[in-house]
């Protein structure tokens, strides 16, 4: 009998061992075979927290990048959503079916590409923002600039690296635009101070407008794409003048935190300029 | 005393690294280091046997709870634990060795580190590779997943060695 222990204790080790790999092979063999083995899950139910805090963390490294990425597709998208195209004929029409667009040549009206702010002024009287791209990028004077949200501006000066955007927020910004449900084109001006509300003139007062309604670009300047947001009414009142409305618009870009814009370029600006030139002259 | 305390340290520290950081490691899609394997292979060789398959056990556990392949380092850990005095008797030799015999770099020469380590990551990887893939189909780049791991980890856990006991050599 105390041989018998003896012998136990001294090689205790050895079934030990046999156990804990008996043990652990069982574990592999069970949560292979059953997808829902209770102590698989119970153990996901500790770690899974820690590593969704940990993954967490670690993704917000990463931010910077998946953002530029989006951004990328982005413009992918909008390229892809605009059907603004400029056909064989120098016909420019919106919509295409899929067999006109196999026998004509299509150029496209509007190229997008983006920038960021790197400084900006919303509470000054002349407001303006600087991005990082300039005229090595291809920026040009008088490219619309967009935010995710809504319209921001238009670019004013190009040097080689930067550019300078005049935004909404500038006494001789004049964006044409229209109230979407009356569809009546007026113009939006800033009257100074508060770089949340802008005012939408030339809308006569016999339309119902009411609140809520969405303000966006009516792409008759050459400038914008048609219909971006620039805001939405606010406030309507009789104006001063007897046959016009004043309208207060809600801006859909909050120039305090604008960050990343699109700059659109219509390529056919100067071939349209040119034309409206001549009708000015007679 | 010390030791007790610098080796519950020393766990830790590396358990965590390898939950936190190695595990998401991936090289070329399949090279993961097993640097926690360093503090099993850092234990005190005079700690009984049972005790030394329990901590193995356990820490294997631990990792295989955040990688979601139960039993795997366990059963690896298991086996490393088991095997490593062997490892060590044959490394010895029949050179005798006076006082404490510790796995540790200052104790052992450099080449002594370098076989022991290699050999265990080697029998570490080995297992957690063949018990993951459980299958002998595409023989070939599961050998070479475990040749990649077995280089990898081991020299990391080489590196991670000279960086714990940097002054330990003049002594």
């Amino acid at each position: 009998m105390n041989n018998l222990i003896e012998f136990i204790k001294k090689n205790f080790h050895y079934f030990l061992f046999a156990v804990l790999l008996v043990l652990s092979l069982t574990m592999i063999g069970k949560s292979m075979a059953y997808s829902n083995y209770k102590f698989a899950r119970i153990c996901q139910s500790i770690t899974g927290p820690i590593q969704k805090n940990w993954s967490d963390m670690v993704h917000k490294f990463s931010l910077g990048q998946e953002n530029e990425e989006l951004v990328q597709q982005n413009i992918a998208l909008m390229r892809e959503h605009d059907n603004m195209f400029i056909v064989r004929e120098d016909t420019l029409i919106t919509q295409m079916s899929e067999e006109d667009s196999l026998h004509t040549t299509r150029t496209r009206m509007f190229d997008y590409t983006h920038a960021h702010i790197i400084y900006r002024t919303t509470d000054q009287a002349y407001n303006y923002l600087i991005v990082d791209k300039g005229a090595k990028d291809g920026i040009t004077r008088d490219m619309a600039v967009t935010s995710p949200s809504g319209v921001v501006g238009v670019v004013g000066d190009v040097s080689d690296n930067f550019a300078a955007v005049i935004p909404i927020l500038h006494p001789d910004s004049r964006i044409s635009a229209v109230v979407s449900s009356v569809n009546q084109v007026g113009t939006v001006v800033w009257e100074g101070n508060d770089c949340r509300v802008a005012y939408l003139e030339n809308i006569p007062q016999h339309l119902e407008i009411n609140i809520g309604d969405s303000v966006v670009t009516s792409g008759y300047s050459n400038i914008f794409p048609k219909g971006l947001l620039v805001g939405t009414v606010k406030e309507v009142s009789m104006g001063n003048n007897a046959s016009f409305l004043t309208i207060k618009i809600k801006l859909a870009t909050n120039f305090n935190k604008v960050n990343t814009v699109y700059l659109i370029e219509n390529q056919y600006k100067s071939e349209i300029d040119s034309l409206k030139a001549g009708f000015k002259t007679e | 005393m010390n030791n007790i305390i610098s080796n519950i340290l020393r766990f830790l520290v590396v358990i965590l690294l390898q939950i936190f950081v190695c595990n998401y490691i991936n090289l070329f899609g399949f090279v993961t280091p097993a640097l926690y394997l360093l503090a099993l292979l850092l234990l005190p060789l005079e700690l009984p046997k049972s005790a030394q398959y329990l901590i193995g056990f356990f820490t294997g556990l631990v990792i295989d709870m955040f990688t979601h392949t139960l039993g795997v380092n366990a059963a690896a850990c298991v086996l490393v634990m088991f095997v490593r005095p062997y490892i060590v008797r044959l490394l010895n030799g029949r050179s005798t060795v006076e006082g404490v015999d510790r796995p540790e770099p200052g104790i052992k020469d450099f080449k002594w580190i370098f076989t022991y380590v290699l050999l265990l990551s080697f029998l570490h990887q080995f297992m957690v590779v063949m018990l993951e893939t459980a299958s002998f189909r595409n023989f070939g780049h599961t050998l070479l997943s475990v040749l990649c791991n077995t280089v990898f980890t081991a020299f990391v856990i080489i590196c991670a060695e000279y960086i714990f006991f940097p002054i330990k050599r003049n002594a």
